[in-house]
């Protein structure tokens, strides 16, 4: 599907602050880690040997954070992994188009409108009517990797 | 759906299609067709009133089996229901109708449905037992009798004894049914069925079984009588593992007073497994006097010369049966037998082991055939009934058993069956579970049972020289095959994740078990243990850089193990003594002291470990799982010998006791601190500090240092006194406090490490010092929190990965700190969470999408309040019930009304996990914050400063609980917090929970009401009494003429005009439809009463409305009556009256009880 073209877009525009690498022994459950190139929150890490008196190696189970695909990776543990730099920002709904985009307001008063709500069909319906309601909305956007997509919302009033 | 009718004379055209009816049913959900409707036809069949007519008709008739078992489940549920309704011939014609049905029925096929009438007709007896004259319960017995005598036949016989046997285990407490009713009746029925029945079943047994004995014996193929010799097996062997009671002179409790010739030592947890069969001396005709024995013993003999016929072989179920009888009659002990010093014992177990010592004698023999395919049944019953006879002698009895039939006593054939037990197992070696693992764990149990007292009395007293001999040889063995195993499994590469903890306590019962052994010969076993592990090192130094080690390095770890528990106890939270045997054992002179062979066991070890210290030496020979039983054996070893109270060992030589003591006192002298035990303890420190630096990534290894040894150094106050003298120790934390190296430790290592360090603090006499030694050690770790979050541009690096590490390990260090908080470091333990207060809040500002971080801030500020509030003053609870408020309001402010939009499903419910863990640690917080007004030290009262807790904490819950839906509640845990807390605060401050505004209110009745059909009794029985407080909060307020809960108990309109009843009366009538109409633990009837009484009280004429309403509901006319008496009886038996304290409650409860077993039957009829 649309994996292939997220993995282009990725590393075309991937620089060295994107990730920053960590010691795969630190990385714990509920983390971030970049697992075939793509930033995943770990949900699973468990750590075995190389033979009885080897040394320990992790084994991550991640899951893509835009495209919710399950990773995984084995990593020894005093080596390094690269770790993404996932930021989230905040910003107020101003307007839902019909195709599904969004209007966004930006700290400095501007509109960003290059982003589409989740295709999800009874959330899509709950947001618009919540929307056409009259409620105050705030729209959570996660970034990582030159990637972005809304992962939460957020429902600061007004109340009646 | 309706209920089949219930006029008294159905005519046979109704009879008949109800029996269609069922029958259909019956066969369409063997079909799958329509399951969920057929279901409803045949439960409705049960429920409705009086069915019995229809379902005799059924079982009578119907040609469909099931449909026969249906009518039988049915009488049971019926009758059971109305009990109270039926007369006494009712009640003796089902049973009797049951009882003649199985006899008339015996030899149909369809067994299933025997079987379910029998046991219906077993609870139907035991519902009516009490109420049953002897006489009729003689009348009903005698038929029984008759059938197994065996004057009907077979089958018929067989069909008696099955009775019987429902019949005891529906009277056994662990086996019966449920009947609703209180535990007494249970409990009536048993001591009423062993005083004057068990017997008299036993004997009827015995002799249904000696009457088909001949013939079996006499014929060479499988006759009927078999079934019958079975089924009377294993009726004694239920019988006999009855848990007998009458015969103590106490009959409440049940222990084994009487037992005279059993050893009383109650400290081997093995031994509660091991059932003890103790019938009181009445029983000695019946199990001893008559050869009962001999011919159990005879019977098995002559099936074992059978087992090449047709029909039978080992495994079949008569064989089966016996054997198991036999060990069974191996536990036989008490009173039943004379006391004669033991001697009519010691008889009864010769006679016993003589019989059964063929099937495990000569050991390699029956090991071969087992080899080669023979069942391995007889081997491990052999076990067993060694085991039981090891459980009810003592060691010198049961060594002598043997000796009257072979030239060796029985330990040494004990040991010698255990080695070859242990030779097969090893060479097989496989995963799943042979009957060498089966046999060996049984074998090892046996040992237990024999060795356990070796801890508290001298070897030479408890065991003979052979059986010392023979513990020797058994251990010497032991270590072999256990080294074999090691160096064949080295290569194996499981990718068993956490095997050091999953291996030392999977192998923790078997190894002190092991060590049981080498103690009994002591001053044999160590000198072994030091020449193999002095052996396995040389080859470490001869090998090292030259060969593949990995063999010699796998058997030196399970050397380690096996020395750990040999040397030393795990102490389970104690602190563990000098093993006995090493303490008496051994004579020393206190100048030759290090030829001690413990003392020169353990140096040697040491000097070992501290050879990781050096680099090369690491990288070629000490690789981390070699280092995990380093650290391990340190841990345990360090907790008994390392200046283990010198005092003690000072006190002995005053006292004047001679060398008895003298090597315990050689070797706490030796490790004391005025010896070598501040030197050892510097080497294990220094080798921690590697540990912890030098094995990047070895979570396991550092998570054994952390959790396990440093712990335990802390945890000791001698020793602590020292540690926080020594270099080594101050090098650890200044490598904590300011070196980057170990933040890349797992954070759960870091903080278990902040706690560590803190808590040696209160090895430290001054207490200024100690303050400044928490101040320097944790300074530089709050300083980098506070500058950190005043960056002016925080905001835009917080999100960096480097940054999210290194706060989220510093928080962690911060929480091991405040968690570590004693009287002597709190104040400065406070100061250190106050000077991150407002960073705290910046952080979970900043945070506020990093899940991972809110909890571990949230958790650092429970720690800190739970450890800090009792001392605090009033001006600092002040500041710190306005920081949690803050908290609160920020968390939730961040959280309500948020909605995770992801994608990945299990994401979104690592979402949600996360919010539990959250909710969770903020119901902590404020249950923290309320333990303030119960324990205070502080020298104040914290009104002075305005701050009153219940205010704050309903507050708390007013923001918390919107968060917490109804999904959250299924978090068991969150569950059980959330409800504790309430009812707490419902019932130490009712009178602010009436002050609450009215969402709020609504919201905390909406859980509550959710709380009340929870599944969980113990959250329910949270919610009754939270009931109970708010309405006699309530009553005695309004009593008083004050508005007590004021508006909420009114009825009130809501906006869209309906009308909302007051909170106590909706709580009225949901706790009445629950008593009467809902299944619910039986335990929680009195909560519920106590609940119930004030809530009556407060709403009276509800009360009588909602019984009037019961009562014409009701359309039976003489049912209607008993409702309404029993209404009458709830509220007037007993002398109740209005007044709400404990003996009116108590009244009540009994009332209430009462009143259930009375209506709940027929209200619960459809």
């Amino acid at each position: 599907m649309s994996d292939e073209e997220h993995h282009f877009e990725s590393k075309a525009d991937a620089g060295a602050s994107k990730t920053y690498p960590q010691q795969a022994g630190t990385i714990r459950k509920n983390g971030y880690i970049v697992i075939k190139g793509r930033p995943c929150k770990v949900v699973e890490v468990s750590t075995s040997k190389t033979g009885k008196h080897g040394h320990a190696k992790c084994h991550f189970v991640g899951i893509d954070i835009f495209t919710a695909k399950k990773l995984e990776d084995i990593v020894p543990s005093s080596h390094n992994c690269d770790v993404p730099h996932v930021n989230r920002t905040d910003y107020q709904l101003i307007d839902i188009s019909e195709d599904g985009f969004v209007s966004l307001l930006t700290e400095n008063g501007n509109t960003k409108d290059d982003l589409r709500l989740p295709t999800d069909e009874s959330l899509l319906t709950q947001i618009k009517d919540g929307f056409a309601e009259g409620k105050d909305l705030v729209v959570s956007v996660m970034s990582a990797m030159g990637e972005e997509q809304i992962c939460a919302l957020k429902d600061i009033g007004p109340k009646n | 759906m309706q209920g089949f009718t219930a006029t008294s004379t159905p005519d046979l055209a109704e009879l008949q299609s109800t029996m269609r009816a069922i029958e259909h049913a019956c066969t369409s959900i063997q079909m799958h067709l329509n399951p969920g409707a057929s279901e409803a036809v045949i439960l409705s069949l049960g429920q409705s009133s009086q069915p019995y007519k229809t379902c005799q008709f059924i079982l009578e008739n119907s040609l469909v089996a099931t449909a026969r078992f249906q009518a039988a489940a049915a009488i049971r549920e019926a009758a059971i229901r109305e009990w109270g309704c039926l007369s006494a011939d009712d009640k003796r014609g089902l049973i009797s109708f049951c009882l003649c049905y199985v006899m008339q029925h015996a030899s149909s096929p369809d067994g299933f449905v025997q079987a379910k009438v029998s046991s219906v007709a077993a609870q139907l007896m035991k519902r009516g037992w009490l109420e049953f004259a002897p006489a009729e319960k003689d009348a009903l017995f005698y038929q029984v009798n008759q059938a197994i005598l065996g004057n009907h036949g077979i089958d018929v016989q067989f069909a008696g004894i099955k009775f019987l046997e429902s019949l005891v285990s529906e009277f056994s407490p662990s086996t019966s049914s449920a009947m609703g009713l209180p535990r007494e009746f249970h409990e009536q029925c048993r001591r009423s069925l062993e005083q004057d029945n068990l017997k008299t079943f036993y004997r009827w047994t015995q002799e249904a079984a000696l009457s088909v004995t001949n013939r079996i014996i006499e014929s060479d193929s499988v006759v009927p009588e078999v079934k019958v010799c079975t089924a009377a097996l294993d009726l004694m062997l239920q019988i006999l593992n009855w848990d007998f009671h009458s015969n103590t002179s106490d009959t409440k409790i049940n222990v084994n007073v009487f037992s005279a010739g059993v050893r009383q030592d109650g400290d081997s947890p093995k031994r509660s497994e091991c059932h003890l069969v103790q019938p009181g001396s009445d029983w000695r005709d019946v199990l001893l006097l008559n050869s009962h024995v001999g011919w159990l013993l005879s019977l098995y003999a002559a099936l074992r010369l059978k087992f090449s016929c047709e029909g039978y072989w080992l495994d079949c179920p008569i064989a089966v049966s016996a054997r198991k009888l036999v060990v069974q009659f191996c536990s036989l002990v008490g009173a039943v037998f004379l006391s004669d010093d033991g001697k009519m014992h010691e008889q009864h177990l010769m006679q016993l082991l003589s019989g059964m010592i063929e099937w495990v004698d000569p050991p390699d023999v029956v090991s071969k055939a087992i080899e080669n395919g023979k069942s391995d049944s007889e081997m491990l019953d052999g076990c067993r009934a060694l085991l039981a006879i090891a459980n009810v002698t003592t060691p010198y009895a049961f060594d002598r058993l043997l000796k009257s039939m072979r030239p060796i006593g029985t330990l040494t054939f004990l040991s010698i069956l255990m080695s070859e037990v242990i030779k097969v197992l090893m060479t097989s070696n496989t995963e799943e579970e042979t009957w060498s693992w089966e046999a060996r764990d049984v074998l090892l149990d046996t040992w237990t049972a024999i060795l356990t007292p070796i801890n508290t009395i001298n070897v030479n007293a408890l065991l003979p020289s052979e059986g010392i001999q023979a513990a020797a040889n058994l251990f010497g063995f032991i270590v072999e095959c256990e080294l074999r195993l090691a160096s064949a499994t080295a290569f194996n590469d499981e990718g068993d994740s956490d095997h050091l903890h999953a291996s030392v306590s999977a192998m923790d019962e078997r190894l002190s078990c092991y060590a049981l052994i080498a103690r009994a010969s002591i001053d044999v076993t160590i000198p072994l243990l030091t020449r193999v592990f002095s052996e396995r090192v040389a080859r470490l130094d001869q090998g090292r850089d030259i060969i593949d080690l990995t063999e010699t390095l796998e058997e030196l770890y399970s050397l380690l193990l096996i020395i750990g528990h040999v040397i030393a106890d795990e102490g389970e939270g104690e602190i563990p003594l000098v093993p006995n045997t090493i303490q008496t054992q051994f004579v020393v002179n206190d100048v030759e002291a290090d030829k001690h062979p413990v003392i020169f066991l353990s140096s040697s070890i040491i000097k070992f470990a501290e050879q990781c210290l050096s680099p090369e030496m690491r990288a070629s020979v000490f690789s981390p799982r070699l280092m995990e039983s380093i650290i391990w054996f340190l841990a345990r070893w360090s907790r008994t010998y390392l200046m283990s109270s010198d005092g003690i060992g000072e006190k002995i030589i005053d006292s004047g006791h001679h060398h008895e003591h003298s090597s315990k006192k050689a070797l706490l002298c030796f490790f004391g601190e005025h010896n070598q035990g501040k030197l050892v303890l510097d080497i294990i420190l220094r080798i921690c500090l590697t540990t912890l630096a030098s094995y990047p990534g070895e979570k396991d290894l550092q998570g054994l240092t952390c959790f396990q040894l440093l712990h335990s150094l802390v945890e000791q106050k001698h020793i602590c006194v020292h540690l926080v003298t020594l270099n080594s120790w101050h090098e650890l934390a200044t490598a904590f406090s300011t070196e980057k190296g170990l933040l890349l430790l797992d954070t759960a290592h870091q903080r278990s490490l902040a706690q560590t360090l803190v808590r040696s603090a209160s090895g430290i006499r001054n207490s200024e010092v100690s303050s400044q030694y928490v101040r320097n050690l944790m300074g530089p770790i709050t300083s980098y929190i506070v500058e950190i979050s005043s960056k002016n541009n925080f905001k835009s690096i917080a999100q960096q990965p480097d940054i999210i590490l290194s706060v989220s390990c510093l928080l962690e260090r911060l929480r091991g700190a405040a968690s570590a908080s004693e009287p002597r470091t709190q104040k400065a333990i406070y100061e250190l969470g106050f000077s991150v207060m407002n960073p705290i809040l910046v952080l979970l500002e900043v945070y506020k999408h990093e899940s991972a971080v809110v909890y571990l801030l949230l958790k650092f500020v429970v720690d800190w309040v739970d450890g800090q509030i009792t001392y605090l003053e009033a001006q600092e609870t002040a500041a710190v019930v306005s920081f949690c408020m803050r908290l609160l309001q920020l968390y939730s402010s961040h959280n309500i009304g948020k909605i995770s939009l992801s994608l990945s499903s299990s994401l979104l419910s690592e979402a949600k996990t996360d919010k539990y863990r959250d909710l969770r640690a903020l119901l902590q917080l404020l249950s923290s914050l309320c333990s303030k007004d119960m324990i205070d030290f502080s020298s104040d009262s914290i009104e002075a400063q305005g701050t009153n807790i219940s205010q704050v904490v309903y507050f708390g819950l007013h923001m918390i609980t919107p968060l917490i839906s109804m999904d959250l509640l299924k978090y068991p845990k969150l569950c059980h917090d959330y409800f504790s807390l309430l009812s707490h605060m419902l019932e130490v401050y009712p009178e602010t929970f009436a002050q609450l505004n009215s969402d709020a209110f609504a919201h905390i009745l909406g859980t509550l009401d959710f709380g009340l059909h929870h599944q969980d009794a113990d959250v329910v029985s949270k919610c009754l009494r939270a009931l109970q407080a708010l309405a006699s909060y309530h009553y005695k307020e309004s009593g008083n003429g004050n508005i007590g809960l004021g508006a909420h108990t009114v009825a009130l309109k809501d906006s869209n005009g309906n009308v909302q009843e007051g909170l106590l009366s909706r709580f009225l009538r949901s706790l009445l439809k629950l008593l009467l109409f809902e299944d619910y633990s039986l335990d929680l009837i009195s909560v519920a009463a106590d609940a119930l009484l004030p809530l009556i009280l407060c709403e009276q004429s509800l009360y009588q409305r909602l019984g009037n309403e019961l009562i014409e509901r009701q359309a039976n006319s003489t049912l209607r009556s008993r409702l309404a008496n029993a209404l009458h009886n709830l509220t007037s038996a007993n002398q109740l009256s209005s007044s709400l304290d404990r003996i009116n409650y108590q009244r009540f409860r009994k009332n209430l009880n009462s009143f259930l077993v009375e209506v709940r039957g027929f209200l619960r009829t459809m």
